[in-house]
C-alpha cells in the first residue's frame, strides 16, 4: 500500500474523531461547575477564606418537623457548615453531601461537634418528608430546613449570595434543574462565615479540613 | 440524538438513559473486521471460521465495552465499570485477536526482516512485554492519568488504545506458538503469567483498600443514585480486577501447565518406547 493511500486513510479515520469530538454535546446540568480538588493554603486549610466579614442569617425557617428555627440563635455555640440546594439536585447536592458525610465518619468527627445544615431551595418539590428522606440518604444527624422562597432568598442575601434560579428541564425528566450557590459555607461557633468550600471539593479535602474546624472554630 | 466520536467522562453531565452513539467504536470494529477478511482476500487464501469467530468475538468485546451504555457508565461514572473495561480490552479481546491471527497472516502483517517485524519483536520479547504491560497498568490507573485525559473523548480513545496495544504486546509471546516469533515455552510462559498477576496485584490492591476516593473522575461524577458511595464503588472495581483479572490469567497459567505437562509425559513415553525397542544400551561405548 502507498504512503500516500495510508495518510489518506488515516486522515479519513481521525478527520471525523476530532469533529465528532470537538461538536459533540450530551446532556448536562447547568448546576454543575467544573470539578476540580482545591489547593493548600499556607496554614493547611484547604477551603477558601472569606474576605469580608458575614454572619448565620438572621432568619426563621423550619425543620422537617415544621418546628420554627432561628437560624442565627440555634446554630450559635457550634461549628456550621451550611449548604443551600435541593431534594431533585442531580450533582452538586449529592455530591457535597456524600462527602462531607463520609469524612465526618472517617475523622470521628460527631454531628454535635460540626453542625451540618441544608436548607432548601425548592419549597415548591422539597416538603419536609422529602427533605428528611433525602438527608437519610447521608446521614440522619444532618439538619434539614425549608421556608417560603422569600425567606430562603433573605438568608441567601444576608450571605451575599444569589437567589436560586430556574435553569430548565432536568435531562432526567424530573422537573426542573434550579441553579443555587454551590459552596458550603462554614461558620464558627460564634457564627461568623469563615471559609467556604466549592463544588469540587474532595472528600480527601474535607478529612483535613474538618478536625481543623473542630480544633479552631469550636468555642 | 447525541453522537461522539468515543466514550469519556464529561464531568457535571448528569446520566441519562438516553442513547449516546459512539462513532469510533463501530468505525474501528468495522475496520478491523473488515481488515481480517480483506487480507484473506488478498492472500486468495479462505476465511478459517474457527479463527474468524475468535477474531469478531475479540472485537465484538472491544465494542461492547466501548459503545453505549458502558463505555460512556466506565470512562465517566463507575470506576467498576471502568475496570470491567480494561479487564475485557486485556484478558478477552486482546487473547482472542492473537488467538485469532493463522501464522501465514502473521508473516504478511509482519513479514520477517521488515522495519515492522523488527519493532514488534523487540516489543514483544518477554522482559519488554512484561515492563510494557506493567508500565501502561500502572501508568493509566494513576489519578492524574484518569482525571486528566478521560475527560476527552480522544484521552479517553487514547488510554483505551494503549491498553489493547500493550496487552496484544503481552498476550503475543504466551499465545504464539511460533519459535520464531518469540514464542515463550513452558515453564517460562507460567512464569511470565504469574509475574502479571502478581504485579497486578498492587493497583487493584490500592482500590480495594484505599479508604478514599482515588479518582476525581468518579467521585464528582453525577451520582446514578442517591447514596452512591465512590469508595464502595472502587472497592469492587479492585476485586473486580484482581478476581477477574487473576482468574484469567491463572487459567490460562493453568491450561498452558497441563498442556506442558501432558507434552512432557507423552515424550518421557515415546522415550521409553523408543529405548525398549533398541535393546539394551551399550554403556561402556
Amino acid at each position: 500500500m502507498s504512503r500516500g493511500r495510508t495518510r489518506r486513510r488515516l486522515v479519513a479515520l481521525i478527520a471525523p474523531a476530532v469533529l465528532l469530538a470537538a461538536c459533540s454535546a450530551a446532556p448536562s446540568s447547568s448546576t454543575a461547575l467544573s470539578a476540580q480538588g482545591l489547593t493548600r493554603a499556607a496554614d493547611g486549610w484547604l477551603g477558601i477564606p472569606l474576605s469580608v466579614e458575614r454572619s448565620l442569617p438572621a432568619v426563621t425557617l423550619l425543620t422537617t418537623s415544621d418546628r420554627p428555627f432561628v437560624l442565627d440563635e440555634e446554630l450559635r455555640g457550634t461549628p456550621t457548615l451550611l449548604f443551600f440546594g435541593y431534594s431533585s439536585c442531580p450533582d452538586i447536592c449529592p455530591i457535597h453531601l456524600a462527602s462531607i458525610a463520609s469524612a465526618m465518619e472517617q475523622t470521628r468527627t460527631r454531628y454535635d461537634q460540626v453542625q451540618v445544615v441544608f436548607v432548601s431551595v425548592d419549597p415548591e418539590r422539597d416538603t419536609p418528608e422529602r427533605i428528611g428522606e433525602f438527608l437519610g440518604h447521608f446521614s440522619d444527624r444532618m439538619i434539614g430546613l425549608h421556608g417560603d422562597l422569600a425567606v430562603v432568598e433573605a438568608a441567601l442575601g444576608q450571605l451575599d449570595l444569589p437567589g436560586p434560579i430556574v435553569e430548565g428541564p432536568d435531562p432526567r425528566g424530573e422537573g426542573d434543574l434550579i441553579g443555587h450557590p454551590a459552596q458550603v459555607i462554614g461558620f464558627d461557633a460564634a457564627g461568623d462565615a469563615r471559609r467556604v468550600w466549592p463544588f469540587g471539593t474532595r472528600r480527601a479535602d474535607w478529612v483535613e479540613d474538618i478536625p481543623r474546624i473542630v480544633a479552631e472554630w469550636s468555642s | 440524538m447525541n453522537v461522539a466520536w468515543w466514550c469519556s467522562g464529561n464531568p457535571g453531565q448528569v446520566w441519562t438513559w438516553r442513547y449516546t452513539p459512539f462513532l469510533g467504536v463501530w468505525i474501528v470494529s468495522a475496520a478491523l473486521i473488515g481488515g481480517y477478511l480483506r487480507a484473506h482476500r488478498s492472500a486468495g487464501r479462505p476465511v478459517d471460521r474457527r479463527l474468524l469467530r475468535r477474531w469478531v468475538a475479540g472485537v465484538a468485546a472491544i465494542a461492547l465495552v466501548s459503545e453505549w451504555p458502558l463505555g460512556a457508565l466506565g470512562a465517566g461514572y463507575l470506576a467498576t465499570v471502568g475496570i470491567l473495561r480494561y479487564v475485557a480490552i486485556t484478558f478477552i479481546a486482546a487473547p482472542l485477536l492473537i488467538a485469532a491471527v493463522p501464522t501465514w497472516l502473521l508473516d504478511r502483517w509482519l513479514p520477517h526482516g521488515t522495519a515492522r517485524w523488527t519493532a514488534v519483536r523487540w516489543l514483544t520479547r518477554w522482559p519488554v512485554a512484561l515492563l510494557l504491560f506493567n508500565a501502561v497498568l500502572f501508568g493509566t490507573h494513576l489519578p492524574g492519568t484518569i482525571d486528566t485525559l478521560k475527560v476527552y473523548q480522544l484521552g479517553s480513545f487514547a488510554v483505551d488504545a494503549a491498553h489493547l496495544l500493550a496487552a496484544l504486546a503481552w498476550w503475543f509471546p504466551a499465545m504464539r506458538r511460533e519459535p520464531d516469533r518469540g514464542a515463550l515455552r513452558e515453564p517460562l510462559r507460567a512464569f511470565y503469567l504469574f509475574a502479571s498477576s502478581m504485579l497486578m496485584f498492587v493497583p487493584a490492591t490500592f482500590l480495594a483498600f484505599s479508604p478514599l476516593p482515588l479518582y476525581g473522575l468518579y467521585e464528582l461524577a453525577p451520582p446514578l443514585w442517591l447514596g452512591f458511595d465512590p469508595v464502595r464503588d472502587q472497592q469492587l472495581a479492585g476485586v473486580l480486577m484482581n478476581v477477574v483479572g487473576g482468574l484469567a490469567l491463572w487459567t490460562v497459567i493453568a491450561i498452558g501447565f497441563m498442556r506442558w505437562g501432558q507434552a512432557e509425559e507423552r515424550a518421557d513415553a515415546a522415550a521409553r518406547r523408543a529405548r525398549a525397542g533398541s535393546g539394551p544400551v551399550d554403556r561402556t561405548s
